[in-house]
């Protein structure tokens, strides 16, 4: 047992807080304009990759952490900049890991470098309209012709839809699942417009439509025997959003943390009051416990645990309720100041409602966590 | 980091689990009813090494570091054994029998810790008084140094195994001007003149440990029952906090997965409308809550204990933070089993109706969820 970060966690934990300091001072990193934003994403993706951060969990290397370390770390990007952090974890750590995990010599060396030095952004179009994926048949499917795949149907809700470089697009081919990496300006391809969310203000994020849309044979990661590479693939997305979540409640409760201590009611601050000191512990043991869930789900899943799958539910739902809880709770104590947009507890409460529906969904998760009680 | 125990860590655990499931847990239910101490069960714990787990073994312990302890005591929630048991050993092993390892010179060692790390002597502690209960520096049971003796006046409250306890630790002002720096600390065994417990009191849980009020009027104890020096008592108490957060909230982990075994067992068992209750959501996610409960106290828990066997100083952020969590969101679970049991879950024949009334002692004792509130907002 040992619940400390290793000196290599550490030093990592350091640079990317001083490089996350130095962004957050010279950009808006929750830029809305979608030039700016993707401009910002793209320096920002240069300057992290100065860092092991964009290769954690992907290239295993004993100078890079592993999963407890790659959460540690998701906390620090998240905590400065929700939008950045999604997009940078769904370009490096989902397309990323999917090329890594599934992608041949050629593959890895065409989409998987350029994305882990920061050059390229990745997306990953899973979700359908009449999709879930747990539950119901992909539509998204490709065909043979020529030598070349012909992919047909839609993606909704792909995070960095609008401008990745490559799209990883969960299908269907000859009845079986398969990964199409199909890349920007491809015909066929069709973008739509970005949409706007409730949180998340600098993401982007669209549908997408596949007209017939043509790849090479080379392009397509699979087919698999079965979808639980698809699985394989919610899991990660759950590791990111329980990463996010950590960050977000970080960001909350060191604002109201702050406020607390300077803004002062009755000649004194109003942390002396017990009504806000005791909020402030109720949010700190909810994050406290939610770090420790997440780093623990994370060994799990680094050690190959047969519990991995439902710590990682487990933590999931703990922590993106968590998340909600305590940035709602600090948007209490910030009063009118935590009510203005652009304050970091009224932006980690907008996107703490994405992590409870992304990935495995809240509700699906319960379901899993109680059917692995069952032996079902 | 690493979350993994060792092997022979993870073997003892399911050694203490066959041990409580055999020897403990088929009395628990009665004992419950009839609200009294199970000794044959304390006297088992002994035998089997429990109640001495962590002392030396020269003075008649297991010689186990932290994390040990306290995977037997999550091991026996685990089994099933009740809180009213865990509690009793939980005051018997950390809050008297420890204080005297820790603070007692060579001889006060060896006249004591052999007896109560087998079991043949039973152990409590008197800090909490009838008008001080968090705020311990208002306690106003003194000890007065005539000759080489000491003379103890007043009441302590709450006292668990207080009725049947055959050596006290007792804190008592010896500077009452000094408030905390007055406090020391002593040992007072059964029999002594002036000494007296009072009756049992009547509990909504935990009944199987008896809780008393202690009474002292005029007791004399020889000098030499003063552990450590004069003053030092405040923090003899503050460190028993170290197994308070650890060793003591472990039963609440290991009772977590029995709850989460019971129900599921009920609910694959238990059939409505034409299907086994477990097959509706509305039960998965109880039995989730159930789980994520757990999960999250146990790395809380095992923290506290990890640092403890690194010879770490107490990070009381961190405690208070594993102590709130666990006694506030303790209690949710429960309630939950008892919904999926329905009308059983509301009977005594399925235990989840005590494990429910146990429960409630968790945000009280050791420390209420306020006074963690407060410890935490004054760290942080």
């Amino acid at each position: 047992m040992n619940f400390d970060f290793a000196q290599r966690e550490q030093k990592l934990f350091k640079e990317l807080n001083d490089i996350m300091l130095e962004m957050a001072g010279e950009k808006n990193l929750e830029e809305k304009d979608p030039d700016n934003a993707e401009k910002s994403l793209r320096e920002s993706l240069s300057r992290l990759a100065e860092t092991s951060y964009l290769k954690l969990g992907i290239v295993l290397d004993e100078n890079i952490p592993g999963l407890c370390g790659m959460m540690g770390a998701m906390e620090i990007v998240s905590s400065f900049s929700q939008s950045l952090y999604l997009s940078v974890e769904m370009s490096t750590r989902l397309f990323g890991r999917i090329v890594s995990t599934f992608g041949n010599k050629e593959q890895k060396k065409k989409w998987l470098l350029p994305v882990l030095y920061g050059k390229k952004l990745g997306a990953v179009a899973l979700s359908e309209k009449s999709m879930n994926i747990d539950n119901d048949p992909m539509t998204t499917s490709g065909v043979r012709e020529n030598g070349f795949i012909k992919i047909s149907g839609a993606k909704n809700y792909v995070i960095n839809g609008p401008i990745a470089d490559f799209t990883a697009v969960a299908g269907i081919i000859e009845n079986k699942p398969a990964i199409f990496v199909i890349e920007k300006g491809a015909k066929g391809l069709i973008t739509g417009k970005q949409l706007a969310t409730m949180g998340y203000d600098g993401l982007p994020i669209s549908g997408l439509e596949f007209d017939e849309c043509r790849i090479n044979e080379c392009e397509v990661i699979g087919p698999f025997e079965d979808k639980s590479t698809f699985d394989t693939l919610r899991m990660w997305e759950n590791q990111i959003i329980i990463g996010g979540s950590l960050g977000m409640m970080k960001a909350s409760f060191e604002s109201a943390k702050a406020y607390a201590k300077t803004h002062k009611t009755g000649g004194k601050p109003i942390i002396a009051y017990q009504e806000v000191a005791f909020k402030l512990a109720e949010m700190l043991t909810l994050f406290q416990t939610s770090q420790l869930f997440a780093y623990r789900a994370a060994w799990a899943a680094d050690a190959g645990s047969r519990e991995s799958e439902v710590l990682t539910y487990c933590a999931k739902v703990f922590c993106t309720e968590a998340a909600e809880n305590v940035s709602g709770s600090a948007l209490r104590i910030l009063s009118g100041e935590g009510y203005l947009s652009g304050n970091a507890a009224e932006r980690a409460y907008r996107c703490a409602k994405y992590g409870q529906i992304a990935g495995t969904s809240t509700e699906i998760a319960r379901v899993k966590i109680g059917d692995a009680a069952l032996g079902a | 980091m690493d979350f993994d125990f060792t092997k022979e860590q993870l073997m003892f655990k399911q050694e203490v689990i066959r041990f409580a499931k055999k020897e403990i847990v088929p009395r628990v239910q009665e004992h419950d009813l009839k609200g009294e101490f199970d000794f044959e069960s304390f006297r088992k714990l002994g035998e089997f090494g429990i109640l001495g787990l962590h002392f030396p073994e020269e003075l008649g312990g297991g010689g186990a570091d932290v994390i040990t302890t306290v995977l037997a005591g999550e091991a026996l929630g685990e089994a099933g054994v009740d809180g009213g048991l865990t509690l009793a050993y939980g005051a018997h092993t950390f809050l008297c029998a420890d204080t005297i390892f820790r603070h007692g010179t060579e001889a006060q060692r060896q006249k004591y810790i052999p007896k109560l790390a087998s079991g043949e002597s039973i152990g409590c502690m008197g800090l909490t008084e009838p008008d001080a209960g968090s705020d311990v520096a208002s306690m106003t049971t003194s000890a007065e140094k005539k000759g080489d003796k000491y003379v103890l006046n007043g009441n302590k409250m709450f006292i668990t195994n207080g009725p049947i306890a055959d050596v006290a630790v007792v804190y008592a002002k010896t500077q009452p001007e000094l408030q905390h720096a007055g406090i020391s600390a002593f040992v007072v065994e059964k029999g002594t003149k002036g000494f007296s417990a009072g009756p049992s009191l009547i509990k909504m849980g935990v009944r199987t440990s008896h809780t008393s009020e202690l009474i002292f009027q005029n007791c004399e104890i020889p000098a030499e029952n003063l552990l450590g020096k004069e003053g030092d008592g405040f923090l003899m108490a503050m460190q028993t906090v170290e197994w308070d957060r650890s060793a003591l909230l472990a039963p609440f982990v290991g009772s977590a997965t029995y709850l989460l075994k019971k129900c599921a067992q009920y609910a694959k068992g238990r059939v409505q409308f034409g299907r086994p209750i477990g097959q509706f959501q509305a039960t998965k996610h109880k039995l989730a809550d159930i789980r994520i409960f757990g999960e999250a106290a146990r790395s809380l828990v095992y923290r506290i204990a990890w640092c403890k066997d690194q010879g770490r100083p107490l990070n009381h952020l961190e405690a208070a933070v594993a102590k709130l969590y666990v006694g506030d969101w303790s209690m949710a679970p429960t309630f939950d089993a008892v919904l999926i049991h329905g009308g059983y879950g509301y009977c005594h024949e399925y235990d989840v109706e005590r494990i429910f009334r146990d429960s409630r002692l968790a945000p009280i004792g050791g420390g209420t969820s306020d006074i963690q509130k407060m410890i935490i907002s004054k760290l942080m």
